[in-house]
């Protein structure tokens, strides 16, 4: 604020840092009262004085702004008449106007016009009506011309310029007349109307935490320094800018901070702002995600719904959908960065590696006889491992000795996995699982023996000591290594690299490339072990296959995830079980590549296992909570704390019918006599549904948005019809008044039809389920035109038959509380678009709607409305009454209950009210469906 | 309402006239017996800064100011629907600069009249419910904007006929939109007032190459894609009753509701959150006996002065730029009684007129202060 600045500055100026009044000299000297209410007059004459000044500045400034571009509009203008001169004279077209004013002129001046221009003229001159009589002037004027007839143009029927809405919509905040009077002045009588109720809105109004502005913290400060820091001091400023001392007091303090704090945060704030740049990736996903529980509707799939409103009561459901599994799972690499393609390409430059490397060959055939010993070896450590169950572990050995039968192609991968740097699996597929996961570890080993010889290089001493370390020595080095070797390893490398820098290099690309070649076999078993029931066996055996040294190696890279990516896949886990490839293309675009996810997979479920050995402080982000169903048990325990505590800040919806007088407005009802439907809100039961249920005690249905089990008594079931099509009341759904829904009936389905989708193939019309129209938005199109009746009405394209759906009556919903004040303005207008929808909400066609809102009342109609409950939201419909050919205006019964409907929808005098009433607009009142 | 703050009241001009300039009535002129509710100048066009116009009934009148306080009738339009109420006219030209007149009123029903030919050039229908004003952009002349019972301000191109955008819906007015200006120098820019207390500043910015296109649209008017602008950039209370009259002022608002007075305010704008901002009241024009609604103001094309009428006749004359706001002068004549619908200052702000409730236009020129 260009004002606040200015004030500000000035104090700066005026003022030295306000901790100059001793306050021993304030206790001793206090001020009289009298003196204190003074020098606060003199600063406020000063800020009053500062504001003119800055007023007066600010004029100036927009004066001279305005110069130029008047000057510009001038000189448009001028040039308009140049342009419009010449034109004149090389189209010889004469300017009406510009004769008649020089006509004018010629006349007043006295001279003659031209003959030649009285014949011209004659036409028009002659007959003159006198239209403007010259008053109190002395100077006659001929001033009579003959006026030119705008021939008469049919007005339109009146209406306020609306919104198509294809949905119902909540009320916009801003639309409430709330914080505003809204007053309406009749036309005719001059009467006054407050359709707001101002008690209200000064409680509002009080509600509001005045901040203060810069120039009373001016005052505040100019008064204490001045006057010095007391209780009376205080008191009267308080009392000057009409707070309380103590507010006063709190923020003189903060004034003191404040400037104590401006001379260091300076240059700070540069810093900060280049990191907000990346502060989002720093953020937990778990702060990410609270706009999208915020901002995303559950029942429309979208975000910032503007149905349900954009805080929504949390709900979980108690039934967790199984991971997500790929219809195609396998082959095609997902991209240049899937863990398939890399292992492809580096076969393919292999080839011409092996020859160039500085390794021994030598290495070959040693690791190559890894294997078959290994694995015996491995299942003996995990016997050994006394962290692992019992079942766990016996698993293991069952699987690492079926295993010893796939040692052939083991062992044609360890022979490749030899090979220099780049290790090579030929034939994936043909590979089991826990093979390659023992090749896995194979490499690792060799990869660390490799770091240790390469770091340092030139003695190959320690390397080919590694070499030769026997197969059972390794088994036992596996654990050792665990604590010392591998990392002590990582440990030297690093170290290694920063004595010799240029070495560094080598060791890490090549351990990467080692995990990159020999991990990738994991993730197509797992992928695979997602689909069968047996998952959580497998992967536990898995993880113990794995050597820990993996995870220990990992935990350094994994570093560099950052808390958003890890909350990322940790979702991705859930939705699509251990599958790098959709994790990393869905959730970690532009992030992490399949590869990375892969390798960060394998990592964390090491390290839960490794949880109890080295409770590595990367335990604490939450990984131990991951459970192998794809569920994450804790995770939602956390959530539903975050639920509780959301509740408070859930907007609702500030009114309730009960408080209101709704019944003196009219609203339009459907046929149904009986209490209005109930508005339905998802509860969020996370068992069966007891007498807590929000639903139950509500009176309405469990939905399919609840959180209960679909076990739960208070579902709506849906239909089994089949050959009914769900059009008769015989139809579950159809007699509660309800549309079908594919995911609750059992024969009621949506599809293209020809079964593309996996969905059975139509059965035929006669089987299709007919009670899903407003859910597919299969309506009619309804055209607008001037009604036979009176203003607008609704008109039907095409012919219908009886009971067809029309079309849906679409507006914003708006409690009964905001209808009663809208209504009085409406009905006063005698042009309402209100309609009756359940106990909560009324539907207001005024500013928003579809053409249906135009389709006027008849107590003999075509058509009639239901309101339908789709989807768990309630919706009005419009069907056909009778057939209705093309062309027919569409009318219905508004059902205004008759004592406060207006003349023309009363029953008995229903031909000649209508007419008489000359009302301009369709909808009076709320309909009731 | 904006509450006033400490530190931030307005600079209220004082009521005293500086008499700086001094006016004299030189005409009356009774045109009829309805109401006239506008009065404009033509700023349009340099060869007709002395022709105005004037809407009352169902009729529109161009006429012009000579020398010596004469009045001269030139034009004059009937529609032939006798219902027919125009409260609003505006001067425009085609793009070839060809004056246009263009009145709206009870009827819905834009008027767009050739001056140049003495012929309906076309008539707008689309808006819904009676017109309160219309306004030219002065930056490209063809291009107008009415503002309507509808809840609407809409933006047409005089030339084609085509509506080009509705600023309306979910950010729209609440009530009758009464005054709407275009933005002097920011092109993409007005400003509209109403009923609903709210002065709402919107920007086409998004929608130019709509308006582009009006001009070169040769299918039927009635296909062409109209847009709706639903969110304005800012909404101002700065009024706690009906806005009737608003005008921008450089990148301030003047604006007046019915609490006698004119105001002069600054939109600050947030850059980040449209729609949302502070207003800046910097100063207030009194204008005693002006508290019922349906009363415009009018500058002169410098913008030197501002020229008000009130409901007993009498004229205010401010000079708009000076801080504190100076009174020019205060306009009475014993005969004038009428409530004054709306004044019209000539190009250099030296005949003022004002057109009344009861049908009749004064004019007032300034006369030769002898400054000693």
């Amino acid at each position: 604020m260009a004002s606040k600045a200015a004030s500000a500055s000035a104090s700066a100026s005026r003022s030295e840092p306000p901790e100059d009044p001793p306050p021993a000299r304030t206790s001793e000297t206090v001020p009289f009262a009298k003196e204190i209410v003074s020098v606060i007059d003199a600063i406020k004459e000063q800020v009053a004085a500062d504001r003119c000044t800055y007023v007066k500045k600010k004029i100036a400034e927009n004066k001279r702004k305005l110069v130029g571009v008047t000057t510009h509009v001038y000189n448009l203008s001028r040039q308009r008449r140049n342009d419009q001169c010449t034109d004149n004279v090389t189209d010889n077209n004469v300017d009406l106007l510009a004769k008649r004013q020089a006509d004018a002129l010629g006349m007043q001046i006295g001279i003659e016009s031209s003959n030649a221009d009285k014949e011209s003229n004659s036409n028009n001159e002659e007959g003159h009506t006198s239209t403007a009589v010259l008053l109190g002037s002395s100077i006659p004027v001929k001033n009579a011309v003959r006026p030119i007839k705008l021939p008469e143009i049919k007005r339109l029927p009146p209406y306020t310029t609306w919104i198509f809405l294809d949905r119902n919509q909540r009320m916009t905040e801003d639309q409430s007349v709330l914080g505003r009077r809204r007053i309406y002045y009749d036309q005719n009588g001059g009467e006054a109307l407050i359709c707001s109720d101002s008690e209200e809105e000064a409680i509002d109004d009080e509600e509001e935490k005045r901040e203060f502005t810069e120039s009373e913290d001016y005052i505040l400060r100019m008064t204490i320094k001045k006057a010095g820091l007391s209780d009376p001091v205080l008191e009267a400023v308080a009392n000057c800018l009409s707070r309380s001392p103590s507010e006063v007091k709190a923020r003189y303090d903060i004034l003191v901070k404040d400037e104590k704090a401006v001379g260091g945060t300076k240059t700070e704030d540069n810093e900060e702002t280049s990191q907000t740049m990346n502060s989002f990736l720093d953020k937990d996903l778990e702060a990410a995600l609270d706009s999208f529980d915020n901002l995303f509707c559950r029942r429309c799939l979208v975000f910032d719904c503007r149905l349900h409103g954009c805080s929504q009561d949390l709900v979980f459901p108690t039934e967790k959908q199984l991971p997500w599994s790929h219809p195609d799972e396998g082959k095609v690499p997902c991209g240049p960065n899937c863990y398939r393609s890399a292992v492809k390409s580096e076969k393919a430059a292999m080839c011409g590696n092996i020859g160039e490397k500085s390794t021994p060959t030598a290495n070959g055939p040693k690791v190559q006889k890894m294997p078959k010993k290994k694995s015996s070896g491995s299942s003996s450590r995990i016997q050994l491992k006394s962290c692992q169950s019992e079942s766990a572990s016996s698993n293991a050995k069952n699987a690492s000795e079926s295993s010893d039968s796939d040692v052939g192609p083991g062992d044609d991968t360890s022979a490749q996995l030899s090979s220099p740097s780049k290790t090579k699996v030929t034939d994936k597929s043909g590979i089991h699982k826990r093979n390659s996961k023992r090749v896995a570890e194979r490499v690792l080993f060799n990869m660390r023996k490799r770091q240790k010889k390469i770091a340092p290089s030139d003695s190959d001493s320690i390397a080919s000591g590694n070499i030769l370390v026997s197969d059972i020595k390794l088994r036992s080095n596996s654990q050792k290594e665990n604590e010392e070797a591998s990392s002590s390893s990582q440990k030297k490398v690093k170290s290694a690299t920063r004595g010799r820098p240029r070495k560094k290099i080598v060791p890490v690309e090549e351990s990467s490339n080692l995990v990159q070649d020999d991990v990738p076999d994991g993730p197509r078993h797992e992928v695979i072990n997602d689909n069968p029931a047996a998952s959580t066996n497998d992967s536990l055996r898995k993880e113990e296959f794995i050597d820990e040294n993996t995870s220990k190696r990992e935990l350094n890279e994994d570093k560099s995830w950052k808390p958003l990516e890890k909350g990322l896949y940790e979702k991705g886990l859930e939705i699509f079980g251990r599958n790098s490839c959709l994790i990393a293309r869905n959730l970690l675009t532009g992030l992490k590549t399949c590869w990375e996810v892969f390798q960060y997979m394998n990592f964390s479920e090491n390290k839960l296992l490794g949880q109890g050995v080295d409770g590595s402080n990367c335990l604490g982000e939450g990984f131990s909570k991951f459970d192998y169903n794809g569920n994450v048990g804790n995770n939602e325990a956390r959530r539903r704390s975050r639920f509780l505590r959301r509740r408070g800040r859930v907007r609702r919806l500030k009114y309730t019918w009960k408080s209101a007088a709704y019944h003196s407005i009219r609203k339009r009802i459907t046929e149904r006599k009986d209490q209005p439907c109930r508005q339905y809100n998802p509860c969020n039961c996370q068992t069966a549904c007891g007498k807590q249920c929000s639903c139950l005690l509500n009176g309405t249905c469990c939905e399919k948005y609840c959180g209960c089990p679909k076990s739960c008594k208070n579902r709506f079931r849906g239909c089994h019809c089949a050959k009914s099509q769900c059009r008769s009341r015989q139809c579950p759904c159809f007699a509660a008044d309800r549309e079908c829904d594919p995911d609750v009936c059992r024969n009621c389905w949506v599809s293209c039809g020809d079964g593309t989708l996996g969905v059975p193939n139509q059965r035929g019309d006669n089987y299709e389920c007919r009670n899903m129209k407003l859910l597919l938005k299969q309506q009619q199109r309804v055209l607008l035109g001037r009604s036979d009746v009176s203003g607008w009405g609704a008109f039907l394209k095409n012919t219908v038959g009886k009971h067809e759906y029309l079309g849906e009556y679409t507006g914003e919903l708006i409690s009964h509380r905001e209808a009663d004040k809208r209504g009085k303005i409406y009905d006063r207008e005698n042009s309402s678009f209100l309609f009756n929808l359940n106990d909560q909400f009324v539907l207001d066609a005024y500013r928003k709607g579809d053409k249906l809102k135009f389709a006027n009342h008849s107590p003999d109609p075509n058509c009639y409305a239901k309101v339908i409950m789709v989807a768990g939201d309630h919706r009005v419909g419009i069907f056909a009454k009778e057939r209705i050919e093309a062309g027919e205006e569409l009318f219905y019964d508004y059902r205004y209950e008759p004592d406060r409907a207006p003349a023309w929808a009363r029953k008995p005098e229903a031909s000649g009210a209508k007419k008489e009433d000359g009302a301009p607009s369709t909808g009076r009142a709320k309909k009731l469906a | 309402m904006a509450k006033i703050v400490l530190g931030s009241e307005p600079v209220v001009g004082s009521l005293t006239p500086s008499r700086k300039r001094e006016y004299r009535v030189t005409n009356r002129l009774q045109e009829g017996k309805r109401p006239l509710y506008a009065v404009v100048f033509n700023f349009i066009d340099s060869r007709y800064f002395n022709v105005f116009a004037t809407v009352g009934g169902n009729r529109v009148t161009v006429y012009q100011c000579l020398e010596g306080g004469v009045i001269a009738v030139l034009q004059s339009y009937i529609d032939e629907d006798k219902d027919e109420s125009f409260y609003s006219v505006s001067w425009a030209c085609n793009i070839d600069g060809a004056p246009f007149v263009i009145a709206g009123g009870i009827n819905g029903i834009i008027r767009v009249i050739d001056a140049g030919n003495e012929k309906i050039h076309k008539s707008f229908v689309g808006h819904g419910d009676s017109i309160n004003e219309i306004r030219t952009q002065p930056l490209k002349p063809s291009l107008i904007v009415s503002a309507s019972k509808d809840e609407s301000v809409r933006l047409w191109n005089a030339q084609t006929g085509i509506c080009i955008l509705i600023f309306a819906g979910a950010g729209g007015h609440r009530n009758e939109v009464l005054s709407v200006d275009f933005h002097p120098s920011d092109i993409y820019r007005i400003a509209s007032c109403g009923m609903d207390n709210t002065v709402k500043i919107w920007s086409m910015i998004e929608f130019w190459t709509y308006v582009e296109k009006s001009f070169t649209w040769t299918d039927l008017p009635s296909k062409f894609p109209t847009k709706y602008v639903q969110f304005p950039v800012f909404i101002a209370s700065v009024h706690s009753n009906y806005v009737d009259c608003n005008r921008w002022l450089g990148d301030f608002v003047l604006s007046k509701s019915v609490d006698n007075e004119i105001v002069l305010w600054e939109p600050k704008m947030k850059e980040q959150s449209p729609g949302e901002g502070t207003v800046d009241i910097l100063q207030k024009y009194p204008v005693p006996e002006c508290d019922i609604w349906f009363i415009k103001f009018s500058c002169d094309f410098h913008y030197q002065s501002v020229a008000i009428g009130n409901r007993e006749g009498k004229i205010y004359v401010w000079e708009l730029q000076s801080s504190p706001p100076v009174l020019t002068a205060r306009l009475s004549h014993t005969q004038s009684k009428s409530p004054i619908r709306q004044t019209a200052m000539s190009f250099d702000g030296s005949t003022i007129l004002c057109c009344c409730e009861d049908g009749t236009i004064w004019r007032w020129d300034a006369v030769e202060v002898s400054s000693s």
